[in-house]
């Protein structure tokens, strides 16, 4: 019953279910709006709009049908795998790199360390809009426009000042005695990184690989701005395409479809967020 | 396992002030090379990717610059123009009222229930998931959609807030209850700073508890003199980020309230603003100026937040460093 | 600080470079085949949903086939998106070889030298004969062709008559004037409970309809505002009386349902607007919906004209321009691809395409619409001068602040002429 402590509810098979019961309402309200789309993607498109009814009054799958049909040709299933194959190298290439930088930044100590510190903190300030251009141009010099470089570059090189800094807050948290004394015992930089911070700051990296997961699965504006030819589309790009002012936007295929993305990201969450419950005890090591 | 290990010390100054006092040096040796090896991806992303257009977007503002033809010098124009130009001062008053407004909600809600979904119980899982649930929609048109309508005129909110005698017409065409409606939403995707919360959580060791209830120290007081102090790097991190953030809403705010920042630009936040300038109206070199004016102001922020940091942000592994 | 020095100079190298580059996005023409339609690859953009992808698709099967030695690669986003990333790409000298074009934006681009003088291929790559007589010319600017309309709309009154009927009101008929216009919303609104309309001052295109009955112009030939300021109080005066008078639909409501249209929702008897919206809100609304004429003070003129709904311009910086303009060609001309469109791009722009398209239901209401409208459109002003689209944004924004009462009709026109002064007058 070490839990117990930490936990707001006590022991109990009482208190069990009312913390139980007391978690699901909450749960119900949160997640109404959700429900709410979910039973709307059953709903005939004209009656999404304007009508808060739950249920449809008239369960149809068209929507769901419209979305496997695919666009110009190109299943739906593509717009998935796309998605995917940039989500999955995002999170390799931000974990990877993230925690290299992270290390140099909490552990190490070398000139203009600060300086790169305070430059790295104000990469988070300025808003993106107006780096696009002389990005895109960067990227355009290259000849890497349409392709998934662009998309990818900054994951690979540690961009996300959000992550680097995330990792440096767990790594500083960690007690310094354990690298001193791997030292002590003539372990180089690599190995301290590889056998001891790596696998004590796990949390921070599970939740570096949900976030890049999700953050990249959801961009919209990276794609829209580099990818041109529609078969590389990911999924935020396909989804707009159901939306046009003139002829009319198809709102149920639109939230059919985001049901649908949602799942792989649901899966990856669950999947993902065991290792946060495993946790790290840094028992014995204090003290 | 004294108390004292968990005093809060100033450890955060190592961010702020070169502490390369000689007797470190003589302590820990040569990391020099290994710090620029490590941090090798990070300087070229920077060097390549980040600085060169940071800069030349500094440069554009302090130009004419409309996308097409090539930027022309107009000196500090753009920033004299931003104090006389109305919706711009609107912009800035709406962003700093949301950022004071969902910055806190957002942060308690998500640490609460981090502290309800930290821990062994059945199911947890799903529950996390179900919380981080809004979250993963993002910020499309059909989180939009969804959105105005739980607060549209007919909806469940407003019928309750009728009986008690609140007639707001529905949040999402009221311009005294739109921008609530978006506070409400940052607190509805809580996902990203809870996640941070469960994880800094996992990282306080157990032994500190079972000293402390031997002590004899309630439940509170364990919260207050265990938990806070040991999370608090990550409510640091949270607290900024999340600021930062909010300065910067965007997506969430344009799916919702468009470009003139929908009703009666009671939702022109400060980069909707910035948005509609520079791609909308083709002023680049404004937009700029208007970016690098809000970097000043939330690095202001930023370094005042650094600073309140020594005061109550602990770090175990720094506390081995001091003296 | 070694580091931090060596920072410092490669960013500047780096700005250097891109000042370089941003620069040169705009410089020289594009280069290679003038005349000689030749072997090329061409870039096509177009902003639509999956249904227009699936069309334009076709149409460019049909014209590579046609055409073996030119391949084309499409490109498509929706509307906003659409304009976010042809100004990221024009800005990095990247545009593509052939772009859909909005009206409004054409002079936003053609004053920039983003776009190719199409002249030069009339009568070698580019045919125009056939056009219909309000699109002739329309994407002309100082002598130059930018773009060439793919199809035509018109400014209409599309109403409920369930409602006009319930209310016991005669439906519009030629001639009704904008004070019968009023008189029906507030007597629909009285009997019905259904409000008689959106509130017409949220509408630049109401102004420009009144100013052209009126004889005058939205912007002068020189780019200036067509009317004063004491005009516009006037107009934002009888608006305001009928938001007052709660009459139209209430600007919360109107916010609340964006994306939607009130008309589509079935929560209004009539709205004045583009009349190939008709489609739109017919497949929403339950109501069986009807075009009718638009109100005019000033009997025989009607104010309208046909306007292109959308254009079909070439990138300055295209290789290929001949090959560009035969794609354009194709599109405006071909029956083929005028019975593959149908209305989806407006009604189609040639009398070719228009014999061939088969339209249905509310689409050929809105064709038999133009068709009798044929003889009393009026000319169709020049394109909007630069910045027309950030001041069309302006009106929006300070009419509605007007209808939300948080501001009055004299704070309205001033912000509107302030905001005038700043984007046509430099």
């Amino acid at each position: 019953m070490r839990q117990r402590v930490i936990t707001a509810g006590g022991g109990g098979n009482l208190s069990r279910v009312a913390w139980h019961v007391g978690v699901l309402a909450l749960l119900a309200i949160v997640l109404y709006p959700i429900v709410w789309v979910a039973a709307a993607t059953f709903k005939p498109s004209s009656e999404i709009i304007g009508s808060l009814q739950l249920l449809p009054s008239e369960a149809t799958t068209a929507n769901y049908d419209r979305v496997f049909e695919g666009v110009v040709g190109i299943g739906v299933g593509r717009f998935f795998l796309n998605s995917a194959v940039l989500a999955v190298l995002s999170v390799v290439g931000t974990v990877a790199s993230s925690a290299l930088a992270a290390y140099a930044f909490a552990r190490l100590r070398f000139r203009g360390r600060t300086t790169m510190f305070v430059i790295m903190i104000s990469t988070l300030l300025l808003p993106f809009h107006v780096l696009i251009i002389p990005q895109y141009i960067v990227f355009q010099k290259l000849d890497l426009i349409d392709t998934y470089v662009p998309l990818l570059a900054g994951k690979f090189l540690a961009s996300e000042a959000f992550f680097v800094f995330l990792i440096v807050q767990f790594i500083r948290n960690l007690p310094r005695e354990l690298d001193e004394s791997a030292k002590i015992d003539g372990a180089n930089h690599w190995s301290v990184f590889w056998h001891i911070i790596l696998p004590l700051c796990r949390p921070a990296l599970i939740t570096t690989a949900i976030f890049t997961f999700i953050w990249s699965w959801n961009d919209f504006f990276g794609p829209l701005i580099y990818l041109s030819t529609p078969d590389k589309y990911p999924l935020p790009l396909a989804l707009q395409l159901f939306i046009d002012e003139s002829t009319g936007s198809d709102f149920g295929a639109l939230m059919a479809m985001s049901m649908l993305a949602l799942v792989p990201v649901i899966l990856f969450f669950l999947f993902f967020q065991r290792f946060l419950v495993e946790g790290v005890s840094t028992s014995g090591l204090k003290g | 396992m004294s108390r004292a290990t968990i005093t809060p010390d100033r450890s955060a100054e190592v961010y702020t002030t070169e502490r390369t006092g000689p007797r470190k040096r003589a302590r820990l040796p040569g990391d020099g090379l290994a710090g620029y090896l490590f941090l090798s991806p990070w300087i070229i992303g920077i060097v390549l990717l980040t600085l060169g257009p940071m800069l030349t977007s500094l440069y554009l503002s302090f130009t004419d610059y409309d996308l097409f033809n090539s930027p022309e010098w107009v000196g500090l124009e753009n920033y004299e123009r931003m104090f006389s130009d109305a919706r711009w001062l609107r912009s800035v008053e709406v962003t700093a009222l949301y950022v004071a407004l969902a910055v806190p909600i957002k942060l308690a809600a998500a640490l609460a229930v981090a502290l309800l979904l930290n821990g062994k119980r059945r199911g947890q899982g799903f529950y996390r998931a179900a919380f981080y649930g809004p979250s993963l929609i993002g910020g499309s048109v059909g989180v939009a959609i969804v959105w105005k309508m739980m607060f549209s005129d007919d909806s469940v909110v407003d019928q309750l807030l009728l009986t008690v005698g609140i007639d707001t017409g529905g949040w999402a065409g009221n311009p005294d209850f739109s921008l609530m409606m978006l506070v409400l939403l940052a607190a509805w995707q809580l996902g990203a700073p809870m996640v941070i919360f469960l994880a800094g959580l996992k990282q306080v060791p157990r032994e500190l508890y079972e000293a402390a209830e031997v002590d004899g120290a309630g439940r509170w007081r364990r919260f207050r003199s265990i938990t806070l102090p040991m999370i608090s790097s990550v409510v640091f991190f949270n607290l900024l980020l999340e600021t930062i953030n909010a300065f910067q809403v965007f997506t969430s705010a344009y799916v919702v309230g468009g470009p003139n920042g929908q009703p009666a630009g009671t939702t022109l936040f400060y980069t909707i603003y910035l948005f509609d300038r520079g791609f909308g109206d083709y002023r680049m070199g404004y937009a700029s100026a208007m970016a690098w004016m809000l970097l000043l102001g939330v690095g202001l922020v930023t370094v005042f937040l650094f600073r309140t940091a020594r005061g109550w942000v602990y770090y175990s592994g720094d506390s081995g460093d001091k003296r | 600080m070694g580091a931090l020095k060596r920072f410092r100079s490669a960013a500047t190298s780096v700005v250097a470079l891109l000042a370089v580059a941003s620069a040169a996005a705009c410089g020289g023409g594009g280069s290679g085949d003038e005349t000689e339609a030749g072997p090329a690859t061409l870039r096509f953009s177009w902003w639509g949903n999956a249904e227009r992808a699936e069309l334009m698709q076709k149409a460019i099967d049909l014209f590579q086939s046609k055409n073996p030695d030119i391949k084309v690669t499409p490109s498509f986003q929706e509307f906003e998106a659409y304009w976010q990333k042809m100004a990221t790409e024009t800005a990095g000298g990247n545009a593509p070889d052939v772009m859909q074009m909005d009206f409004s934006y054409l002079r936003e681009y053609s004053d920039r030298n983003a776009l190719y003088d199409l002249k030069k291929q009339e009568g070698k790559n580019l045919e125009l004969g056939d056009l219909l007589e309000g699109l002739k010319g329309a994407g002309e600017i100082d002598g130059a062709l930018y773009g060439v309309p793919t199809g035509g709309n018109t400014w209409g009154y599309i109403y409920n008559p369930a409602l006009f009927a319930q209310a016991g009101i005669e439906e519009p008929k030629e001639g009704w004037t904008w004070d019968d216009y009023r008189d029906a919303m507030t007597r629909i609104a009285e009997k019905t409970g259904v409000p008689g309309g959106g509130n017409y001052i949220g509408s630049y295109y109401n102004l420009e309809l009144q100013l052209r009955q009126e004889g005058s112009l939205l912007y002068t030939e020189d780019g200036k505002l067509g009317f004063d300021k004491a005009r516009l109080a006037e107009f934002f005066k009888e608006g305001k009386l009928l938001t007052d008078a709660k009459v139209v639909l209430p600007i919360e409501k109107g916010v609340q349902i964006k994306p939607s249209h009130s008309l589509e929702l079935d929560l209004v008897a009539g709205d004045l607007g583009w009349d190939n919206f008709m489609a739109r809100y017919d497949k929403g609304a339950k109501a069986e919906l009807k075009l009718g004429p638009v109100p005019t003070d000033h009997p025989g003129t009607l104010g309208q004209y046909l306007k292109p709904s959308m254009l079909l311009s070439v990138s300055q910086k295209s290789e290929h321009p001949a090959a560009a303009a035969k794609l354009v060609s194709f599109m405006v001309n071909d029956p083929e691809v005028g019975k593959i469109f149908g209305a989806n791009r407006g009604l189609p722009p040639t009398n070719a395409q228009r014999a061939a398209a088969q339209l249905e239901g509310p689409l050929a209401a809105v064709a038999a619409y133009e068709d009798a409208l044929k003889d009393k459109f009026g000319k169709t002003p020049p394109a909007p001068p630069k910045g027309a689209g950030t001041l069309e944004q302006a009106f929006i924004r300070i009419a509605e602040e007007l209808q939300y009462g948080r501001i009055g009709v004299d704070e309205a026109v001033d912000q509107f002429f302030t905001e005038a002064e700043e984007t046509l007058g430099s």
